[in-house]
């Protein structure tokens, strides 16, 4: 099949979106129903354009209109957007599954379209070259999550959603003004040729202009000082919605600013952007991993966990180093199995006992062993236990981190680490040794779910080849920025 | 009075460190590489003699595409986050005489003006963001001058959600008959309205995007303007 239908990546969740008012006559069950089809319709999808850029090992290249970059926008969909499109719409299928029995608030026509916009959204930034074109998606990813963030309509949420706003609104015209600037000094904003002039823009617009995107896409990326919305967001949103945040909406922030800063990499400032950057990431880990220890409520010490985990992404990829990005990759795929598992867990107890304070977690092991058991996994895999899978992308970080000159990096990661290991300890203590309770029945397809996603942890922990593979081909595709220009087929324009 | 001073210090130094990015911006000076191509070309290669439109429509209709789904979640987002069981409005002064006269007379005149907007895109300034918003000013109009006046709410989400599937739709046709999604086959292939450049059948499928655009964001807005408008009532 020819690669242009990888384009249906993008059309099939916003028709499938604009279909919703049509069917919500037919009542919440069948929507729900719909959104699980349609999401498990997006994971086939994936797959096959997964399976097309792995064996052919060439990117897909949709040209949308049919205009050659960078007169028209193009889609690229390399060996990175073929694997996370996939996690996208995996994930998003075991979102949606969960989202049957854990949301319950109407209207629940509008959170089906809002979920599907927030999954197209960060496909789009994912597989997007143009620079504009990943504007407009991370509005639509951030728009829809704003929305979503007030879904329960609860205070708490309202709040959450208004901080988040501001912050992400701030953010968001910060990178459209660092767009301009660019856009500004080169003419293109086509990647791909961007990173073709690059050498070229005056040293100081090329600062201010990579600076500015940066701190926009520090929000979304929740970078600190800018992350101060997420704790909140993360703790009001819907269950499956937290889940979906933790696993991609963040992540696609970060790729984008990634895959940004090394294709700028010939600006002259490029090193002093790295070392903020690798401030700012440090920083996260640190100061995320000490918050989480003071939390009571245990959906918020896993938000302030996973933003920790996102700064250590994000410290990977400013290395400005291969191995750096690999194992930056490597821990994004990880951490997108490990949160999930454990916020869908979190959530499937907070359904099911009514909350998600510590005291809610006492005996958990007796009332809802198979649910226990998936936190225990994924809070075991979480501290990076050798025979995890987390343990190997977070070795491979340290190791790139020593091996570039930033030892001071590495070992303040790795305090706050054992940090890390305090409260996800205490929160398996308190699970299997603390209280008593009687076994409440648990759903089996949330069940089959679980175990899906701990048996995945177990198997990349034991057998990490294959996955790690899979990162490096992905890490070169953010790395390598000149076979990156190579296979977008640019036409020439002006001069 | 120390901390407000640091506040001050610290934009000025931002301030001056932005202005100093912006004067290396070669403004005014030849660097329209992709825009020159875009002024070179539009004529034959879509069709518009508008170039701006071919461009947000045409060269760059993706992002367009992206632009209403920003919008459908915004309204989208109102109307999840407001809605209640029941809800009504709760004006309690009627409109005066020249309002509610003037707009009975108007509405119909509003309406056709928005629609000429969309429909010329192609040719003239404006398109179907301005041409839908004017719609909606039409219904903030019946709105501001009835205090019972809702808008059919069940047709009005159903053509939002039929519209924007007919934007999907028409993307889709031109993967199946051009081979690109967005491809604007009518024009490219089909050739029609090439002896008709400047009136009002040319520019592809410029026109159908824009009425497509038009319908959806007048039918958006003025169900934002519905949502804003109603306060829950108990039962």
């Amino acid at each position: 099949m020819n690669g242009q239908y990888a384009s249906l990546l993008i059309a099939l969740p916003l028709i499938s979106a604009f279909f919703v008012p049509l069917i919500k006559g037919l009542g919440k069950k069948a929507v729900k129903y719909y959104l699980v089809a349609i999401t498990a319709l997006q994971t086939g999808i994936a797959a096959w354009v997964f399976q097309q850029v792995y064996t052919s090992g060439e990117p897909i290249i949709v040209m949308a209109g049919g205009w050659k970059p960078p007169v028209g926008i193009n889609l690229y969909i390399g060996h990175f957007a073929a694997l996370f499109v996939l996690i996208v719409a995996a994930v998003s299928f075991m979102m949606a599954v969960f989202s049957i029995r854990a949301v319950e608030v109407e209207p629940i026509d509008k959170y089906t379209m809002l979920f599907l916009l927030l999954m197209l959204g960060a496909t789009g930034m994912i597989s997007t070259g143009d620079l504009f074109n990943l504007f407009v998606f991370m509005e639509i990813t951030a728009i829809s999550a704003y929305a979503l963030t007030a879904y329960n309509k609860t205070g708490e949420a309202a709040e959450a959603s208004m901080k988040y706003i501001v912050l992400g609104g701030i953010g968001s015209s910060f990178f459209l003004i660092g767009i301009a600037l660019i856009y500004g000094a080169t003419g293109t904003l086509n990647m791909a040729h961007l990173a073709q002039l690059a050498g070229a823009i005056d040293p100081t617009v090329a600062q201010v202009g990579l600076a500015l995107i940066v701190f926009g896409l520090a929000v979304e990326a929740e970078l600190f000082p800018l992350n101060a919305w997420a704790p909140d967001a993360y703790q009001a949103a819907p269950h499956p919605i937290t889940a979906m945040f933790s696993a991609f909406v963040v992540k696609a922030g970060l790729y984008a600013m990634a895959r940004l800063l090394y294709l700028m990499q010939a600006v002259e400032s490029w090193h002093s952007v790295l070392k903020m950057l690798v401030i700012m990431a440090t920083l996260t880990v640190f100061v995320a991993e000490f918050s989480a220890l003071r939390q009571r409520n245990v959906k918020r010490m896993i938000a302030y966990s996973s933003i920790a985990q996102i700064g250590l992404i994000a410290l990977a990829f400013a290395l400005g180093t291969q191995s750096g990005v690999d194992a930056g990759v490597f821990h994004m795929v990880n951490h997108a199995i490990v949160k999930a598992l454990l916020f869908l867990a979190v959530g499937h107890v907070a359904v099911t006992l009514g909350g998600t304070s510590l005291e809610h977690f006492e005996g958990l092991g007796k009332r809802m062993p198979l649910t226990a058991f998936a936190i225990t996994v994924g809070a075991v895999a979480a501290v990076g236990i050798p025979l995890f899978n987390v343990f190997w992308s977070k070795l491979r970080i340290l190791l790139a981190a020593i091996g570039a000159g930033y030892t001071w990096a590495a070992a303040l990661v790795l305090i706050a680490s054992v940090v890390e290991a305090v409260y996800y300890f205490r929160l398996i203590h308190t699970m299997w040794f603390a209280g008593e309770g009687e076994k409440v029945s648990e759903n089996m397809a949330l069940g089959l779910v679980m175990l899906f996603l701990a048996a995945l942890v177990i198997v990349i922990g034991v057998y990490p080849d294959y996955a790690w593979s899979i990162a490096q081909k992905a890490g070169s595709d953010i790395f390598n920025v000149a076979q990156y220009v190579k296979n977008v087929p640019l036409m020439g324009v002006g001069a | 009075m120390l901390k407000r001073a640091l506040a001050i210090i610290f934009l000025l130094i931002i301030g001056y460190w932005l202005a100093q990015g912006l004067a290396g911006v070669p403004f005014g000076e030849d660097r329209m590489l992709v825009g020159q191509y875009y002024l070179d070309h539009v004529k034959g290669q879509t069709g518009a003699v508008n170039a701006v439109t071919a461009i947000v429509v045409n060269y760059r209709g993706f992002d367009t595409l992206g632009e209403v789904t920003v919008l459908f979640i915004a309204s989208t987002g109102v109307g999840a986050l407001l809605w209640r069981k029941k809800r009504e409005r709760t004006a309690k002064t009627e409109g005066s005489m020249v309002l509610t006269t003037g707009t009975t007379l108007l509405f119909p005149f509003v309406v056709l003006f928005g629609a000429y907007i969309f429909i010329h895109g192609h040719l003239t300034p404006g398109g179907g963001f301005p041409g839908g918003a004017t719609i909606a000013t039409a219904f903030l109009l019946l709105y501001m001058a009835f205090i019972t006046y809702e808008i059919p709410h069940k047709a009005f989400e159903k053509t939002e959600g039929i519209v924007g599937m007919a934007y999907v739709l028409v993307g889709l046709i031109g993967l199946a008959i051009g081979g690109y999604f967005l491809y604007d086959w009518i024009w490219q292939d089909w050739k029609l309205g090439a002896d008709n450049i400047g009136r009002l059948l040319s520019g592809g499928f410029i026109p159908i995007i824009y009425t497509i655009i038009g319908i959806k964001v007048g039918t958006e807005l003025s169900g934002i303007i519905d949502n804003m408008l109603k306060e829950e009532v108990s039962e």
